[in-house]
């Protein structure tokens, strides 16, 4: 899954830790969602999609890979 | 809330240390001293009420994590169980066919290798999620 959470947070001047911090969770934890370690909840994908009023479309796109 | 998350992840620590603190002197005691029965079984169970109270903390701990963190915790904690659970069948196994050291892989030594899985899988976890 791709995401556009880097270019979203660089249009806002955010740093990981400011953004880690509007959507509650660790730093740590936003560098492994933002490097597609990590899949994101739904509630933690709106509430991202909230803070950079988008959506989570704007933000989430399935790769060719996660299509069956 | 984030301070919560820190406390409850303090506690959890602190717990696993005091388990440690009361697990290690109770096996020295036991091993070394003859006590009455009560008394022994008295000594023994310290260390599960201390092991209980760690559970206990270690859960609340997990539940107020961020997801990552959550998933690298489950991750530990499973790959932590498979490992022991596999070892525990091989001992068996080769307990069947008189094959067994019971100088390096007694219940005592299970405790250990148990808490060694747990921090392998912990720490596969971590470099997985880059956490």
């Amino acid at each position: 899954m791709k995401n556009t959470i880097k270019i979203e947070r660089a249009k806002k001047n955010w740093t990981q830790a400011d953004l880690a911090k509007h959507i509650g969770i660790s730093r740590q934890g936003l560098n492994s969602i933002e490097t597609g370690k990590f899949v994101p909840s739904t509630l933690l994908a709106l509430r991202m999609a909230k803070v950079f009023d988008t959506t989570v479309e704007v933000l989430f796109q399935l790769d060719d890979i996660d299509f069956i | 809330m984030e301070q919560s998350k820190k406390i409850a992840n303090q506690q959890s620590v602190i717990f696993a240390l005091i388990y440690g603190a009361t697990y290690l002197p109770a096996t020295w005691l036991l091993k070394h001293h003859v006590f009455s029965k009560p008394v022994s079984a008295f000594i023994a169970i310290v260390p599960i009420i201390t092991f209980s109270i760690f559970i206990f903390k270690y859960i609340k701990a997990i539940s107020v994590m961020d997801e990552v963190k959550q998933r690298v915790q489950l991750e530990a904690v499973v790959i932590g169980f498979s490992l022991t659970a596999m070892l525990v069948m091989l001992l068996f196994l080769l307990g069947l066919c008189d094959i067994s050291n019971p100088a390096w892989f007694g219940y005592g030594h299970l405790v250990c290798y148990c808490w060694g899985f747990y921090f392998i899988g912990w720490f596969v976890s971590r470099k997985k999620y880059g956490v």
